[in-house]
């Protein structure tokens, strides 16, 4: 069978040869199939595409290998939240779920409308389930009082795979933590939110591991009428990370914010990815994105703002980008995009790159601030600034692990 | 000199400053941009043209290459290129769609049959002097005295007298260039290209292609094999040119591609500002437009280059009007240079054009200006590159769309920072004006930062345009088509401020006269 | 009696290497413990220069002379050291720090003096009460001091802000950059209040501005007219007077 799937994907290198060895492996099943197809369209992407251009997942996964380094440990805290474990073969869930909390395991691959924006997303849609793990992992939140949902993606392997979807229901919340934690080779999942009218969801990502690994999270969201999405990434980039989100408003008066904050040290790259398209009137977006680079570390911020002609009108959006490259030989690629066809709207966006300011670091030293002490306290109220509406529950934790990373 | 040399309509005013004002209003005139029957730039000359076999082969450009009298490294050099061409592809990624170009449905090359040479301007094809002057563009010199002089009294700035030379191309050649002998005295170099290339053969060969390569992109390599003529402009070292320097650029002949090529050398601590304006006339096909523009600068040298763009759109349905395919690039290559790009883009169907600097200098200074306005069924894709290579270099961007009607109007722009350009700086600023609620506003900034030293600051907003402000305007008596302007004259004030006076004054008319029609 | 600070014909410029201007010029100034000089100049004569330079700010060089304090060389030092020695600048445009809010930075400030010094740090009790005595002084609002530095703040607050740190870290030496400007006559006074609460026989200060009024509220043992880079007349304080009413033309005019 393999032979036949290898002309899915033109001039396949080692590890997309293995991919279609681990698609050839599933179960047939027509959505499945569909969702490799998008992938398989371009293979993993690269710098010649477009939106990848900054962030090659081709050039830096030759092939499917267990990386060397184990998971990092989880700093999120899993008390008081319902510990959801994926590891390359395994799953773990909760034996009871509590009432507003509804978990379907399902064996078939949900249909996903828009995977060819999304290669890595349609991948891991096409490749999850298998052994223990589902096809697709669906919840629906009646309450607006579930406890929190805590997901974790750690383990040794060669890739793993998940995609869990949930629809959040009118006037519930729904309150998501994920951590990231390396252990394997190649790590994708796709998260699709549904809010009706009137939902909430906050989520918080958390993503640290290692320098051999490849990660891509795609998240994608329709917020229903006067829905509340709040997202905060913390990422700390691998060998390529990529954390894309796409939000639709697509009922009035809906709101969204998005933040994120990257952190990339010697041989990491840290690609934070959104697009949000105001496909209803009266819709907010506020977008905050910080990024801090040391010598040798890459980020990248790509942000897109769609306003569509009519549908749009009444947009209010703001989207800021903010790097620090704190060395030399530091690396910041941004592109902050806006794609307006309604007349009526609201739309700025910014985008600062450079060292810390001067006045500031001259303000805090002729206070007696030693200058070490000075870069790193700039530096902490810069990120945390981007950290600030993440769960209660979770955002000290953040705060401290972006205060470890600026001060080791 | 003999001040009312070539006027007829306003010889009682020489005296007076009134001349400039009718170059203004005819040049107004000219620019009535989008309703097809208002658009008066939009007249066809009639003379007697020789053409290029139709389409594009080697044969077509040995004819080219002959016709001019070139030496044999042009011929090599050209053929060279389309070799190149054949085996490159158009590019796709800009936000334009527009139908297949027939790259063999063209002429590329039409001359007046009288030939280009002209011994003095009296020898010009009577018809083709009367098309500058319907255009108002000041062939004459006098004219052109007269005319800049009016403008300085206007404007009563107590500015140095500005006088502009011009050189002026009908479809593929040069026909005049005008101040040719005062400013030899002054040691500057401006002549149409292909004249430069039999005169200054040893200074065309240094710098030519060194800007933008032979195979740069599709259209500009498409240039490099058949450009036709354009403007050579060298400044000798520490000469700062005494007038301006302009360039007017007219499309006639029907199914006709214009490939201008121009270069201009700053050499040390010169200093050059340079004014380049196009029309065509109205037809129903896409005439095709791909020019090249290069631009050197050395140590402490400065060239300021402006355009006023205002080919034919095309009518209100999208019909006809000009394929802008332009590489205009500067290259900063010695310390403390300077390259300043001010552009007005009010015409053209569809605009593709990036006016880029590469800082190579230490210190040295890129500038990017711009002002685009689409109505009707417009496309234009543009903005800038800078690259900061030197130490110390700075870059500003300031870009004001306006999009009206079913146009689309679309900021690009890349901002380069090398490991080694230690403290580098931009700024950039990208706002957008929507007027009317079926056309697109769309910013794509590019930013690469690999230097920690480097500040770069990127703004942009986009708003429509406020009905609070329009309604004002309109209660305290002034009538919506003026608020408009009025309004958008406002929006773009930091980037007209950067225009020479005199055209500045143009362009605020052309902006008008682009937007009529739009609200209401 | 050494005075406590002591300029010697310093000269500094500003600029990298090529575009480098000489803003200082041969300057030279003795203030003693205990007195307050102001130094009254025309736009551009150099004094914000001079404060920038005594604080060690980068993109001044010092081209010669020398300042001390105290007897010891402050031109080679850090900022921070110069603030741990008792330095301390209220700046003409006081510098937004968002994030930080103004209780973390000063007590982080004014441990990190301490520590500098070879003191234990202030007791996290201490702190506020000392915070609450200087706050209510100055009619600061405690609300005020838990958002970020200056962040925010009318031009009126921040100047009262650069003036509740002075008080909080009790300086040895204060230099006052156009503390007047942007200040209304009521702002005006509570920020004088705190300036001469501060005066003391340990203590000198140097007054940076343009205009007489500062002067009314903080009299000046001593005023110099600070011009092309160098003083150029010293008098008691009514020559500030003199200033006001015949202007730096008329005033400058004698002494050339």
């Amino acid at each position: 069978m393999t032979t036949a799937l290898r002309d899915f994907i033109k001039n396949p290198t080692a590890a997309e040869l293995e991919l279609v060895a681990r698609y050839g492996m599933q179960p047939e099943d027509a959505r499945r199939e569909r969702a490799f197809l998008a992938f398989a369209e371009t293979g993993l992407p690269h710098r010649r595409m477009e939106g990848w251009k900054w962030t090659d997942f081709k050039a830096a996964l030759k092939a499917l290998e267990t990386p060397a380094a184990a998971s990092a440990k989880d700093p999120l805290p899993d008390d008081g939240a319902l510990v959801f474990r994926f590891t390359p073969k395994g799953f773990e869930a909760p034996a009871k779920l509590p009432d507003g909390i509804r978990m379907v395991v399902q064996p078939g691959v949900q249909a996903f409308p828009g995977a060819e924006d999304v290669p890595m997303g349609a991948l891991a849609a096409a490749l999850a389930g298998g052994g223990k793990r589902p096809a697709t992992l669906a919840f629906e939140i009646t309450s607006s009082e579930a406890p929190r949902l805590h997901f974790v993606f750690e383990g040794a392997g060669e890739a793993s795979f998940a995609r869990i979807v949930f629809l959040v229901r009118s006037g519930a919340s729904l309150t998501l933590t994920e951590s990231y934690l390396g252990g394997a080779g190649l790590t994708a999942s796709v998260l699709e939110f549904d809010l009706e009218r009137g939902a909430k969801l906050n989520r918080t990502i958390f993503q640290r591991g290692g320098a051999g690994e490849a990660l891509a999270v795609t998240g994608i969201a329709h917020l229903g009428a006067e829905a509340e999405m709040t997202q905060t990434t913390l990422a700390f980039g691998a060998k390529v990370a990529r954390m894309e989100t796409r939000v639709v408003h697509q009922a009035s008066g809906s709101k969204l914010n998005l933040n994120a904050a990257y952190l990339s040290g010697k041989g990491f790259h840290a690609d934070i990815t959104t697009n949000v398209r105001h496909g209803a009137p009266s819709c907010v977006t506020r977008q905050l994105t910080k990024g801090a680079v040391l010598d040798g570390g890459t980020g990248v911020f790509q942000g897109k703002f769609f306003v569509p002609r009519k549908t749009g009108q009444h947009t209010d959006a703001d989207m800021q980008h903010q790097a620090l490259l704190l060395e030399d030989g530091a690396q910041v690629f941004a592109k902050p995009e806006l794609e307006i066809y309604a007349d009526d709207v609201e739309c700025a966006h910014g985008n600062t790159c450079g060292a810390l300011d001067d006045a500031q670091m001259f303000y805090l030293r002729q206070r007696g601030i030693p200058e070490t002490q000075a870069r790193a306290m700039l530096t902490e109220a810069f990120i945390a600034e981007a950290l600030g509406m993440a769960d209660e529950a979770v955002r000290d934790v953040l705060l401290a692990e972006a205060q470890n990373w600026l001060s080791s | 000199m003999d001040c009312c040399g070539g006027t007829t309509e306003h010889e009682d005013d020489c005296g007076e400053v009134k001349v400039k004002d009718s170059i203004d209003a005819k040049t107004v005139e000219a620019a009535k941009a989008l309703e097809s029957e208002n658009y008066s730039a939009g007249f066809a000359t009639t003379i007697e043209t020789d053409f290029a076999p139709k389409g594009l082969s080697e044969d077509t450009i040995r004819y080219i290459s002959a016709a001019k009298n070139e030496p044999e490294w042009l011929l090599e050099w050209r053929l060279k290129a389309y070799e190149r061409w054949l085996t490159m592809e158009e590019p796709t990624w800009a936000m334009v769609r527009y139908p297949k170009i027939d790259y063999q449905a063209y002429y590329y090359y039409a001359a007046p049959k009288a030939g280009a040479k002209y011994a003095s301007i009296d020898d010009v094809p009577k018809e083709i002097l009367e098309t500058y002057e319907k255009l108002g563009i000041p062939l004459r010199e006098a004219e052109v005295l007269l005319g800049v002089e009016g403008a300085v009294e206007t404007a009563a700035e107590g500015r140095e007298k500005p006088r502009v030379a011009v050189d002026a191309v009908f479809d593929s050649v040069s026909v005049a260039t005008t101040f040719r002998k005062e400013l030899q005295k002054a040691g500057v170099i401006f002549m149409s290209i292909s004249e430069a290339v039999h005169e200054y053969p040893d200074l065309v060969k240094k710098y030519l292609g060194t800007v933008v390569p032979q195979s740069d992109n599709f259209f500009a390599t498409l240039n490099s094999a058949v450009f036709s003529d354009g403007t050579f402009v060298y400044i000798p070292k520490g000469v700062r040119c005494p007038m301006e320097l302009s360039t007017y650029f007219r499309m006639n002949a029907e199914n006709t591609g214009q490939f201008e090529r121009t270069l201009i050398v700053a050499d040390e601590a010169a200093y050059v500002s340079y004014l380049e304006g196009c029309t065509a006339p109205m037809r129903d096909e896409n005439q095709l437009h791909a020019a090249v523009v290069e631009l050197v600068a050395l140590e402490d040298a400065e060239i300021k280059y402006s355009t006023v763009q205002n080919w034919w759109p095309g009518d209100e349905d999208g019909k006809g009007g000009i394929f802008n395919f332009v590489t205009k690039r500067g290259d900063c290559r010695g310390d403390r240079s300077k390259i300043s790009w001010t552009q007005v883009e009010t015409g053209s169907a569809v605009t593709w054009k990036y006016p880029s600097c590469i800082l190579r200098g230490d210190d040295s200074v890129g500038e990017f200006y711009s002002i685009a306005v689409t109505n009707g069924r417009q496309q234009a894709d543009t903005g800038t590159k800078m690259i900061h290579l030197g130490k110390r270099t700075k870059s500003r961007i300031i870009s004001k769309g306006i999009s009206a009607g079913k146009s689309d109007n679309t900021y690009r722009g890349l901002v380069s920072v090398n490991r080694k350009a230690v403290n580098a700086r931009n700024f950039t600023q990208c706002d957008s004006l929507l007027i009317g609620e079926k056309c697109g506003a769309h910013t794509i900034p590019y930013v690469e930062n690999r230097c920690a030293s480097a500040q770069l600051e990127h703004e942009a907003t986009t708003t429509k345009l406020s009905e609070d402000q329009l309604f004002y305007a309109r209660q305290r008596g002034i009538a919506e088509e003026d608020a408009v302007a009025l309004l958008v004259n406002g929006f773009v004030r930091d980037v007209l401020q950067h225009l020479p006076m005199e055209f500045a004054v143009e362009a605020q008319s052309l902006l008008k006269v682009s937007l009529e029609g739009s609200v209401g | 009696m050494r005075p406590m600070l002591k300029i010697t014909d310093l000269s500094a410029t500003v600029g990298e290497d090529s575009e480098a201007k000489t803003i200082l010029n041969g300057l030279s100034l003795d203030v003693p413990a205990g007195e307050v000089h102001a130094i009254m100049g025309p736009n551009g004569a150099g004094k914000s220069t001079l404060s920038y330079v005594l604080t060690g700010r980068s993109g001044y060089e010092v081209t010669g002379g020398s300042a001390t304090l105290n007897g010891e060389d402050i031109l080679g030092m850090d900022p921070e050291e110069r603030a741990a020695k008792g330095m301390f600048l209220s700046f003409q445009y006081p510098v937004e720090i968002p994030g930080v809010p103004v209780m973390t930075f000063v007590r982080t400030a004014m441990n990190a003096q301490r520590k500098a010094r070879g003191e234990a740090e202030i007791s996290a009790p201490d702190f506020i009460k000392k915070s609450r005595d200087v706050a209510k002084m100055l009619n600061l609002d405690a609300e005020m001091l838990k958002r970020p530095v200056n962040v925010g703040f009318s031009g009126g607050e921040k100047k009262r802000l650069e003036i509740y740190q002075m008080m909080m870290l009790e300086p040895k030496f204060l230099i006052l950059d156009e503390t007047d400007s942007g200040l209304d006559i009521d702002a005006l006074k509570t920020v004088a209040d705190g300036v001469n609460a501060m005066r003391d026989p340990s203590r000198g200060m140097l007054v940076i501005t343009h205009y007489q009024r500062l002067l009314d509220y903080i009299k000046p043992d001593k005023v110099h007219v600070l011009a092309k880079g160098r003083i150029i007349k010293t008098g008691e304080a009514d020559l500030a007077l003199r200033l006001e009413k015949e202007g730096y033309d008329g005033v400058l005019g004698e002494a050339a």
